[in-house]
């Protein structure tokens, strides 16, 4: 962000200072921040010392937690160390999320830029493009995707991608169409600027805030999608995530609440953490809150 | 060429200018010239086709609009005395010529400066971007066109956004940019329409002394008559797309030709016209001829 803001060495320290106020003064996006911090700790620092296989079937199946010989969560259907399967869990899930997520931001936000800020036939051209894709069933279309190539990061982070761009693709051409006609736009072309700069360096830092705001969205819902996949079954059977957990866990629901519970806290936190941060975030970008 | 042919030749010379927007014609037939060191004043009312016309010698008229530069031609001076025609050049030949041989202030000094980046940043961008200089060499450029357009606490003010300063103080940051690379025309669309009226003589008084120090030439839009008596060397009046009139200042206010020019001159009050009178009268409007 600072590059995109672009700031001198002196006013850095200044400006950055008074995003962290703002941002810190959202009580709920501190909390979110907390949450995602708790989650970080869990997937990427616990393993270190809590050196463990998910796939080893380690204890009885079913075990409760807190009951003689159980891990700290108990164990799932087969018999694996249930915590071991969130942690590492953790993993895929979240770079799975991040991966389609930055797949969705990048190629939502160049069509969307282009359409918005050239119009005329390539508006119509990308936005007949994008409406393809958007009456495509999302979560049909992901299927028939990862069904068609054996799922794996890289196919299940394009499914994922390839179904969820058309949103933020939309909001940014509308972000385009507000600001393009803007006097300060007409001034930068007026000094020289060209369109490439004027995308990138004069329109869309005033189009961050709103784009950051639902990027952080489409993290948690990518990380849902990634989970309904999952739970269909529909993932990479080697690699434990938390998604799958809870779609092995399903058929004894009854007997055992705990191998559902579990991943799902850990995915609810993760994507109730994204949306509170987000909106802290919107507060500290935005220039018109900072030096009061 | 001589010295004297470097002062008669015109440094921009429009011929019979014609501007549509769709069946629309918003600029019909103008012809002026601007000459090095000299302010061209252009008056009218709302939808004369000031803007349309001053836009068009930028070719950012075509931009994202309907409009089309029908025919004429606008001869654009070079500093290497080479003749381009701006209605023919390419938009990339333009975006050379734009900012560091003409450059524009726009009316609005609250919306033409980029919320998300300070002022200083913004001044030593457009350096930048036609200089080619490093970013610290910008940024004391920056801070000299600052001193220049007698910013106070010049270095300080270079920190801020935007929001954070004042109406006068936007144009002289618009203005700093649009002089930082000395362009030799500055085209003001009514620069101080925006601002009350003891700021409106801050900027232009300063931009008359900016032009007495850089000899750049300025075609001033305005429909402020008492504007155009304070700055112009020479006035065009403009009224339905049409040049009405087009002479030297003195001319203009002594003896003007046409009915509109002189409709336009009465509409301006005069202090103590209505001296001796009681009751507060109307005034003709330019319409009502």
């Amino acid at each position: 962000m600072t590059d995109l803001f672009m700031m001198d060495a002196e006013t850095a320290p200044q400006v950055k200072g008074q995003a962290l106020k703002l941002f810190v003064r959202n009580r709920a996006a501190v909390l979110g921040l907390i949450m995602l911090i708790g989650i970080f700790v869990m997937t990427f620092v616990v393993p270190i010392w809590y050196v463990k296989d998910p796939g080893d079937l380690i204890a009885r199946p079913h075990l409760k937690p807190g009951s003689p010989d159980a891990p700290l969560l108990g164990t799932d259907n087969l018999g694996r160390d249930l915590l071991a399967v969130i942690v590492y869990g953790g993993r895929t899930t979240l770079s799975v999320a991040t991966g389609a997520a930055a797949l969705i931001v990048f190629v939502g936000v160049s069509i969307g830029a282009a359409a918005g800020y050239y119009g005329r036939w390539v508006d119509a051209a990308l936005m007949r493009f994008t409406e393809f894709f958007q009456v495509l069933p999302g979560l049909l279309f992901a299927i028939v995707v990862v069904a068609l190539f054996e799922p794996s990061f890289w196919t299940i982070t394009f499914a994922i991608g390839s179904v969820s761009w058309p949103g933020i693709a939309r909001l940014t051409r509308a972000e385009f169409l507000r600001l393009k006609n803007l006097e300060f736009v007409k001034a930068a072309r007026a000094i020289g600027s060209s369109d490439f700069r004027i995308i990138t360096r004069v329109i869309l830092p005033n189009a961050l805030p709103t784009l950051i705001v639902s990027s952080t969205l489409i993290m948690g819902s990518a990380i849902l999608f990634e989970a309904g996949l999952a739970f269909l079954g529909l993932a990479d059977v080697n690699n434990p995530s938390w998604g799958l957990a809870i779609g092995r866990g399903r058929e004894a629901f009854t007997i055992n609440w705990w191998a559902v519970t579990f991943p799902g806290l850990a995915i609810f936190f993760t994507v109730l953490g994204l949306s509170l941060v987000g909106d802290g975030l919107q507060d500290a970008f935005n220039p018109k809150l900072r030096g009061r | 060429m001589n010295t004297n042919d470097a002062v008669t030749t015109p440094l921009l010379s429009v011929r019979d200018l014609k501007v549509t927007f769709d069946e629309f014609v918003a600029v019909d037939g103008v012809s002026f010239d601007i000459h090095q060191g000299q302010t061209l004043a252009v008056v009218g009312e709302s939808g004369s086709g000031k803007s349309v016309t001053a836009l068009s010698i930028m070719r950012l008229v075509e931009l994202g609009t309907r409009a089309k530069i029908e025919r004429g031609e606008i001869m654009f001076r070079l500093p290497d005395a080479t003749t381009v025609d701006l209605a023919q050049e390419s938009e990339s030949a333009m975006r050379g010529i734009r900012g560091n041989h003409i450059s524009m202030i726009f009316q609005e000094p609250l919306t033409s400066l980029n919320p998300v980046y300070t002022v200083g940043n913004q001044v030593a961008e457009a350096v930048m971007a036609h200089q080619g200089v490093d970013r610290s060499e910008a940024y004391s450029r920056a801070l000299e066109m600052f001193e220049l357009v007698r910013i106070p606490e010049a270095k300080r003010r270079l920190k801020e956004y935007p929001h954070q300063m004042s109406g006068g103080m936007r144009q002289r940051v618009m203005i700093a940019m649009a002089l930082s690379c000395d362009p030799t025309i500055l085209i003001a669309d009514e620069p101080t329409t925006a601002l009350d009226v003891t700021i409106q003589a801050q900027i232009l008084g300063l931009m008359r002394d900016l032009q007495s120090e850089t000899d750049a030439a300025v075609m001033l839009i305005t429909h402020d008559m008492g504007v155009v008596a304070e700055v112009a060397d020479d006035v065009l009046v403009m009224n339905r797309s049409k040049m009405v009139e087009q002479n030297n200042v003195y001319d203009i206010f002594e003896h003007p030709s046409e009915e509109y020019t002189k409709a336009l001159l009465a509409a301006v009050p005069r202090l103590g016209s209505m001296a001796g009178t009681s009751e507060p009268a109307r005034f003709n409007l330019v319409g009502d001829r």
